[in-house]
C-alpha cells in the first residue's frame, strides 16, 4: 500500500475517546477526522472522502446502528461500530444493517487497528476484483473455483466451496449464521445452524492444517463465522499482543 | 336474624307448617289405633314428640302450631266426652294446661338449641374461611397475591361476583375481564374514580349497568385505600335487597379490613411494594454506576495500549512497565464490572438464552481464546475429540462460564502449572472439565464454593477477587439445564470443575436430502 494515507472517520460523543482513536490512528499513518454526533457524521461522509467509518453505537442525537443504515443507502464505506455491552443479538443486527465488523469496548488499539486493515482490504479487493483470497497456507481463487492448501488442489463437495466462497466474499470479516445459511441453503434454511456446524466441521478437516483449533475458518460464538486472513489478524480480540510492534502497512 | 325469622313472610314457615301438621295427623291416627285397642286414657303427652320435632327442624312458629294441633286434637279424640272439643273433668284440664305450658317451653328450648348449632356451624365455616385467608396471607408473596387472597375471602363470605381492584392504574388498565367476572364498564370508571379518592369512599356507590345489574363500589377500609377498591355484582335485586345486602357488605368489610389490619396487611403490602421498589433502584443504580464506571475505562484502556506501542516510548523500558500496568489493572476492573453486571443480570431479569446448536470445541476454544492473556504463563492442554455431538445451547453463556472457571484456575495456581481441558460424552450427557494443579479445595471450601461472594479463606489475603465468578458461572450453566460441580483431591492436590450438560441427539434436527448438493 503505497498509496496515499487512509482516511478514518471516528464518530463518538466520548471526547477522550476521539482523543486516543486519534491519537493511535496517527501513529500508525492514517489520517482521521472526528465526529461527535450522527449529524455530524452523516455531514462529514457525504462532504468528504472516507475510506473507513468507525461508530460508537450510544450518539447523543441519534442510535448508532441508524448511523449506520443511513450512511450505508449510498455509500459502501466500510463501517466498523464500537459499542459498549454488545449482546450477540445486537451484533448479528448491525451486521445485517450493514456495519462491516464490530468492536466491544473496552478494546485494545491492536484490535481496532487489525480490524480496520481487513476491512480496508477487502474494500480495495472489491474495488480491484482481485479474485485470489489468501487466508495463511489457504488459497482460494474465486474465478477459477479452485481451493489450495499448501499449492495442493482440494477436493469440496459443491455446498463445501459455496460456503468458502461466501466467507472468501467476506474475508476477514464476520458473517452471521443467517448470511451463510441463507447464502449457501436458501431462506427458508436461515434458522438450520446445525447445518452449519456440521460443514463446517467438515470444512475445516479438509482446510485446517489443525482441525481441532482451527485459525484459518474461526467461530464468533453466537455470531457467525470469519474466515481469518494471514498477517493482520493474527492474535487480535486481546490487547495481550500490543508488545508486538504493530504492523504499518501504510 | 331473630326478627326475620319470626316476622318475616308466612310463606317461608308453610313447609314446615305443612310438615308439623302431617306429623300431628299421623300421631293422631296411630294413638287413635292404640288408644282403641288398649284402652288407654288419654296420650296429650305423647304430643310433645311433634312439638320438639317441629322446634328443632323448622323453628318456634311450627313448633307452637304443633302445641296447638296437640292441644286440639287431644282434647276431640281421646277426652271424654270423645268427638268433642269440650273437656269434662277438671283433672284432665289441668293436664291440658300442663301440656301446653310444657309444649311451649320445649319449643322454646329446642329452637334456642336449633339456633345455637346454626351460628356454630356459621362460626366454624367462618374460621375455616379466615384460617385458609390467613394461610393464604402468610404465603402471599407480593401485593397482588394479597390482593387474590382479599377477593376470594370476600367472595366466599359473600356468595357474589367480587373484583377488587389495588388502585386507580389497575382499574383503568383493565380490559375489564377479571377472575373470571366481566366488570362493566361503567363500574370501572366508578372505580377509577373511588380509588383516585374523588369519591366518598365510606359507604360506596351504586353503580347500574345497562343491562340492569346492580353493582356496589367503595373502598374495602374507609381509613385507608391501601386496602383496594372492591366493586360487588348484586344482581338485579331490588331495592329494599339491595340495601339489606349493601348492609351485609358493610358488615363483612368492617370484619374484613379489622382482621386485615390486624394481620398486619397494610403495612405487608406497603413493604412489598417498598420492597420491589429497592430493588429496582439498586438493580438501576448497579446499572448505571458500571455504565459510568466503563465509559472511562474504554479511554483508559484505549489511551494505554496506544501508548504502549508509541515509538516515543518504545526504549524507555521502565514507562512502557507502568503503561502496562495501567492496561492490565484497567482490565481487570473492567471484568470485575463486568462480573458485577452479570450478577445483577441473573439476580434481577433471570437469564434468557438464545439456544442454537453449537460444535462443544467451537465453544471450549472460543473460551480458551478469550483467556488467552490470563493464561499465557500456564501449560494449557486441550483434550477434545473432533466427533463431539453438537449440543443445544447458549454457546456464550457456557463461554462465559467457561471463561471464570479458568479465571478461577489461574488465580489460585503457580505460574507454569498446568490446567488441562478435557470434554467427553457419557449416559446422554457432554462432560468438560477443567482440571488446575492449584491449591485444592479442603472439604468445606468445596460445600461453598458455588455460593455468591464465596472467597477461599486461605487466600483472601493473596488473591483479589469479589467472589461472584463460580456463582455466576454456575447459574449461567444452570440456564442451560447444564450442572456444575468441584472436586480435589484435597489442599495443594489441585481442583477439577466439571460441567455435565444434556446431549439430546435424537432432538437433533436431520438434513434434508440435498442438502449437500
Amino acid at each position: 500500500m503505497s498509496e496515499p494515507a487512509p482516511i478514518v472517520l471516528v464518530v463518538d460523543d466520548e471526547i477522550q475517546i476521539r482523543r486516543f482513536l486519534r491519537t493511535g490512528f496517527e501513529l500508525n499513518g492514517f489520517v482521521v477526522h472526528e465526529a461527535g454526533t450522527g449529524a455530524e457524521a452523516i455531514r462529514t461522509a457525504t462532504l468528504r472522502p472516507i475510506d473507513l467509518v468507525i461508530v460508537d453505537l450510544g450518539l447523543p442525537d441519534m442510535d448508532g446502528a441508524e448511523v449506520v443504515e443511513r450512511i450505508r443507502s449510498w455509500s459502501s464505506v466500510p463501517i466498523i461500530v464500537l459499542s459498549v455491552r454488545s449482546t450477540e443479538a445486537q451484533k448479528v443486527h448491525l451486521l445485517e444493517l450493514g456495519a462491516d465488523d464490530y468492536v466491544v469496548k473496552p478494546f485494545g488499539m491492536a484490535e481496532l487497528l487489525a480490524r480496520v486493515r481487513v476491512a480496508l482490504r477487502r474494500q480495495m479487493r472489491a474495488v480491484s476484483g482481485e479474485p485470489t483470497v489468501k487466508a495463511g497456507p489457504l488459497t482460494i481463487d474465486l474465478a477459477a473455483r479452485a481451493v489450495l492448501l499448501n499449492d495442493k488442489r482440494l477436493t469440496l463437495t459443491p455446498k463445501e466451496y459455496r460456503l468458502l466462497q461466501v466467507l472468501a466474499q467476506h474475508a476477514g470479516n464476520v458473517v452471521t449464521h443467517q448470511h451463510l445459511l441463507k447464502e449457501v441453503w436458501g431462506s427458508i434454511h436461515v434458522h438450520d445452524t446445525h447445518y452449519l456446524r456440521i460443514f463446517v466441521r467438515k470444512l475445516r478437516q479438509k482446510i485446517e492444517p489443525h482441525p481441532d483449533t482451527p485459525k484459518i475458518l474461526v467461530t464468533e460464538l453466537g455470531v457467525g463465522y470469519r474466515l481469518v486472513q494471514s498477517g493482520a489478524e493474527g492474535d487480535a480480540g486481546a490487547w495481550s499482543d500490543t508488545n508486538a510492534p504493530a504492523k504499518s502497512e501504510t | 336474624m331473630d326478627n326475620a325469622t319470626l316476622l318475616g313472610p308466612i310463606r317461608k314457615q308453610l313447609p314446615g307448617i305443612f310438615f308439623t301438621l302431617g306429623l300431628v295427623a299421623a300421631l293422631t291416627a296411630i294413638l287413635f289405633i292404640v288408644v282403641w285397642e288398649s284402652g288407654l286414657a288419654h296420650g296429650s303427652i305423647v304430643y310433645l314428640i311433634p312439638v320438639v320435632i317441629a322446634a328443632t327442624r323448622w323453628g318456634i312458629v311450627p313448633a307452637l302450631v304443633a302445641a296447638v294441633c296437640g292441644l286440639l286434637a287431644s282434647a276431640y279424640f281421646f277426652y271424654p266426652p270423645a268427638y268433642s272439643f269440650r273437656v269434662k273433668e277438671p283433672q284432665e284440664v289441668i293436664d291440658l294446661v300442663l301440656f301446653v305450658f310444657v309444649a311451649v317451653a320445649v319449643s322454646q328450648l329446642a329452637n334456642r338449641l336449633k339456633r345455637q348449632l346454626e351460628m356454630a356451624r356459621q362460626r366454624e365455616i367462618d374460621l375455616r374461611d379466615l384460617y385458609a385467608f390467613s394461610r393464604r396471607l402468610a404465603v402471599a408473596f407480593d401485593v397482588s397475591d394479597i390482593h387474590a387472597a382479599i377477593e376470594d375471602h370476600l367472595a366466599s363470605i359473600m356468595q357474589r361476583n367480587v373484583v377488587l381492584f389495588s388502585g386507580a392504574r389497575e382499574a383503568s388498565d383493565s380490559s375489564g375481564r377479571r377472575a373470571g367476572t366481566t366488570v362493566p364498564q361503567r363500574v370501572l370508571a366508578e372505580v377509577v374514580e373511588v380509588a383516585a379518592g374523588r369519591h366518598d369512599t365510606v359507604g360506596g356507590t351504586i353503580v347500574t349497568t345497562e343491562s340492569g345489574e346492580i353493582w356496589l363500589v367503595r373502598a374495602v377500609s374507609p381509613k385507608s385505600l391501601e386496602f383496594g377498591v372492591i366493586a360487588i355484582n348484586l344482581g338485579r335485586e331490588s331495592n329494599e335487597r339491595s340495601d339489606e345486602l349493601r348492609i351485609r357488605v358493610d358488615a363483612v368489610l368492617a370484619d374484613a379490613t379489622a382482621t386485615l389490619e390486624r394481620l398486619g396487611v397494610a403495612h405487608a403490602i406497603s413493604e412489598a411494594r417498598m420492597r420491589s421498589q429497592t430493588d429496582q433502584l439498586r438493580e438501576a443504580l448497579i446499572g448505571s454506576v458500571s455504565h459510568e464506571l466503563r465509559t472511562p475505562l474504554a479511554s483508559i484502556l484505549g489511551a494505554a495500549t496506544v501508548l504502549s506501542t508509541a515509538p516515543a516510548l518504545r526504549q524507555e523500558k521502565k514507562l512502557t512497565a507502568l503503561v502496562h500496568d495501567v492496561r492490565d489493572e484497567a482490565e481487570r476492573l473492567n471484568n470485575d464490572i463486568q462480573n458485577l453486571l452479570d450478577a445483577t443480570r441473573i439476580s434481577s431479569d433471570g437469564i434468557k438464552p438464545h439456544v442454537e446448536w453449537a460444535d462443544p470445541g467451537d465453544i471450549i476454544n472460543s473460551a480458551v481464546d478469550r483467556c488467552r492473556h490470563r493464561l499465557a504463563d500456564r501449560r494449557v492442554v486441550i483434550d477434545v475429540p473432533p466427533d463431539l455431538p453438537l449440543i443445544h445451547v447458549d454457546p456464550v453463556l457456557i463461554q462465559q462460564a467457561l471463561v471464570q472457571i479458568f479465571d478461577n484456575a489461574v488465580k489460585y495456581s503457580e505460574s507454569g502449572s498446568q490446567i488441562k481441558v478435557a470434554a467427553r460424552t457419557q449416559d446422554g450427557r457432554l462432560n468438560i472439565d477443567v482440571a488446575d494443579k492449584g491449591a485444592g479445595l479442603t472439604i468445606p471450601e468445596t460445600a461453598k464454593i458455588w455460593d455468591r461472594f464465596a472467597r477461599g479463606e486461605r487466600h483472601a489475603a493473596t488473591t483479589s477477587g469479589s467472589g461472584l465468578g463460580l456463582w455466576i458461572a454456575s447459574a449461567f450453566i444452570g440456564a442451560n439445564d447444564g450442572k456444575v460441580s468441584a472436586t480435589s483431591e484435597g489442599p495443594g492436590l489441585g481442583t477439577t470443575v466439571s460441567i455435565e450438560l444434556p446431549v439430546s441427539q435424537a432432538a437433533l434436527p436431520q438434513f434434508e436430502s440435498g442438502a449437500d448438493e
